[in-house]
């Protein structure tokens, strides 16, 4: 227990020392950031008060769906690209050879792996608990609709994305080994994480064959848990003003808070149970990786 | 005196190469152990497999009377590893570096305190204890590599070419330190380098030369295997050092000649006494040695 403690404190302080590493985390919710500022916000101000002109919705409630979107955008793939970032150190320990350094002690490579792991979870909950308290002061400022379950609930959907984004890093990174691989990966998820998952612009304004690959891919009903909980309060908002409920399920479903799986829509809860088990299937997957990988070592060794 | 490292018909393949081929060698406890080749003779490989960072095809390696087949980490407890670079965390501090390493060993708290002065006082580290490792010179960095080798208080000390690079000062900083560890400690060291005057310094040599072992001795009797002797005449004519009738070449202020060994070399003093008012007798170095039973010469880290 001791030497995973020593592991992970030590992980964690060269994940935030690594200035290059840190900031390479925050490239993709800063481009996300620029592009709200930029044209996105507009677009999303001029769709909400497009659909809603027949009613009379305050500037101060549209903006709290526009601030709505544009968190659940930025943690969305912040959950993912910082823990990809921060496991980067996996890869970097093979690179610089740290590793056999910390291979010549007692610790057995299992504790190693895990200290990889749970390292990842910490500083990867750190930054996105961190860029939660400051898209809430963002929400405060523009328009602030969230009730207290929904702030517990985008607080458990950053943590499962988080959990699934480091089981899926730490799968990846276990085969990584040059830093031409690191950074081809880092790349790779850092521009292309935000259109998968429908944070750069709504899943419902791709073709329907591209919507329909996306829907297999969990990370998509991480976002919409965001979506849901990020406008929960606004959509109530806009009911008890007299907006019909039939109008308010079509700005769901045209901001990916209802996600239609061949059809069928697909509940909050399922997300939930689609996320948790994503992250069980991922975590089992690294653990048989690691455990293969010790097999095959004592073997070869007969 | 017991036998601390076994290694018996040992081998490794990378695909179709031959890293290591049927290696058989011993290493006496408190010995200063000096295994050489070139680059790429396997003798990385066979540290790596001593340490368990390899596999091997077929052997046995019996460390402190730990099978590495068995139980790796009783094994590991037991060695203190310098390699060849620096493979400590570049942006932590030197005492992050060492409280780190030193908790996998389970050494934490005051034990750890403890050692962290212990080794500042034998390396000499206080100076820079909480500086980031990157910011240290290669000596610096060096002394702080050994310090992390001997946390857990290892019986074997292997040193995988550890003053390469270094200035003459630092290098014999080092060795000092290494001296006393065996004079105290009884420590044993295994050393690879590709310094020669380091390696004649040793108990025991072994010469790696593609996987498999092609000489191995104590460096006197591989001097006296290998090299002949060499008798440097001062203060004389090339026409005297010709009547000698042996191989000879010019050195500054004499001539240098080469003899089969140190009884040849009394033979033609006695003969030739004469011309012999200012000499001296050598033995052969190391690198004649190595030239000798290798074919190839090792230069500070290349091979020639």
């Amino acid at each position: 227990m001791k030497q995973l403690r020593a592991l992970v404190k030590r992980n964690i302080k060269l994940f935030f020392k690594d200035k290059g590493m840190f900031f390479t985390s925050l490239i993709t919710p800063m481009i996300l950031l620029i592009l709200y500022v930029t044209f996105l916000a507009n677009i999303f101000k001029n769709g909400f008060s497009g659909a809603l002109e027949a009613f009379d919705i305050s500037e101060r409630l549209i903006n709290g769906c526009v601030g709505g979107q544009l968190i659940s955008s930025i943690l969305a793939v912040s959950c993912v690209t910082v823990a990809f970032c921060s496991n980067m150190l996996m890869v970097q320990d093979k690179v610089t050879g740290a590793i056999n350094d910390l291979m010549i002690t007692p610790v057995k490579p299992a504790v190693l792996a895990f200290s990889y792991y749970i390292s990842t979870l910490i500083s990867t909950l750190i930054i996105c608990y961190t860029a939660t308290a400051v898209c809430f002061g963002y929400m405060a400022f523009v328009g602030w609709y969230l009730a207290f379950g929904d702030v517990l609930l985008l607080l458990l959907d950053v943590f499962l994305l988080v959990m699934m984004g480091t089981a899926l890093s730490s799968i990846i990174n276990f085969f990584l080994t040059s830093q031409g691989q690191i950074s081809a990966v880092g790349t790779i998820i850092s521009c292309g994480y935000g259109f998968i998952s429908g944070a750069y612009m709504p899943i419902s304004s791709f073709g329907v064959g591209l919507q329909r690959v996306l829907l297999f891919l969990p990370g998509t009903y991480g976002t919409s848990l965001l979506r849901n909980h990020a406008l929960n309060g606004a959509f109530t908002e806009m009911e008890s003003i007299g907006v019909p409920s039939d109008t308010i399920i079509l700005l769901k479903e045209a901001f990916d808070c209802n996600l239609k799986f061949f059809g069928h829509t697909v509940s909050v809860p399922i997300m939930y149970i689609i996320l948790i088990v994503t992250v069980i299937v991922l975590v089992s997957i690294y653990i048989l990786l690691n455990v293969f990988k010790g097999k095959k070592r004592m073997t070869s060794s007969k | 005196m017991k036998k601390i490292i076994e290694i018996s018909h040992l081998n490794k393949t990378f695909g179709d190469v031959e890293a290591i081929k049927d290696l058989s060698f011993c290493v006496k406890e408190g010995e200063l152990f000096a295994f050489l080749g070139v680059n790429g003779a396997g003798k990385s490989t066979t540290i790596n497999i001593m340490c368990g960072r390899l596999n091997k095809n077929s052997g046995t390696v019996i460390i402190d009377d730990h099978n590495i087949d068995i139980n790796i980490n009783d094994v590991k407890k037991e060695l203190g590893v310098v390699f060849q670079n620096c493979l400590l965390d570049q942006a932590l501090s030197v005492k992050d570096n060492l409280e780190n390493r030193a908790a996998l060993y389970n050494i934490n708290g005051k034990e750890f305190s403890k050692r962290l002065n212990e080794l500042s006082n034998l390396l000499d580290f206080g100076d820079f204890v909480n500086r980031p490792i990157n910011k240290l010179s290669g000596g610096q960095r060096r002394k702080i590599d050994i310090a992390r080798a001997l946390l857990h208080k290892p019986k074997i000390l292997i040193l995988d070419e550890p003053t390469t690079g270094l200035d003459p000062q630092t290098r014999k900083t080092l060795w000092n330190v290494i001296a006393t560890l065996r004079k105290e400690e009884n420590m044993t060291v295994f050393l690879t380098t590709h310094y020669m005057e380091e390696a004649s310094e040793a108990n025991y040599v072994v010469i790696l030369d593609d996987g498999q072992i092609v000489a191995e001795g104590t460096p006197i009797d591989l001097k006296n295997k290998y090299t002949g002797d060499f008798i440097m005449l001062y203060g004389i004519t090339e026409a005297d050092v010709a009547i000698l009738g042996m191989p000879y070449e010019k050195i500054l202020g004499g001539y240098c000649v080469a003899v089969a060994n140190t009884k040849a070399a009394t033979e033609l003093i006695v003969k030739h006494s004469e011309i012999f008012n200012d000499y001296e007798i050598t033995k052969g170095k190391m690198d004649d040695v190595f030239l000798a039973v290798t074919g190839k010469k090792l230069m500070g880290g290349a091979e020639k």
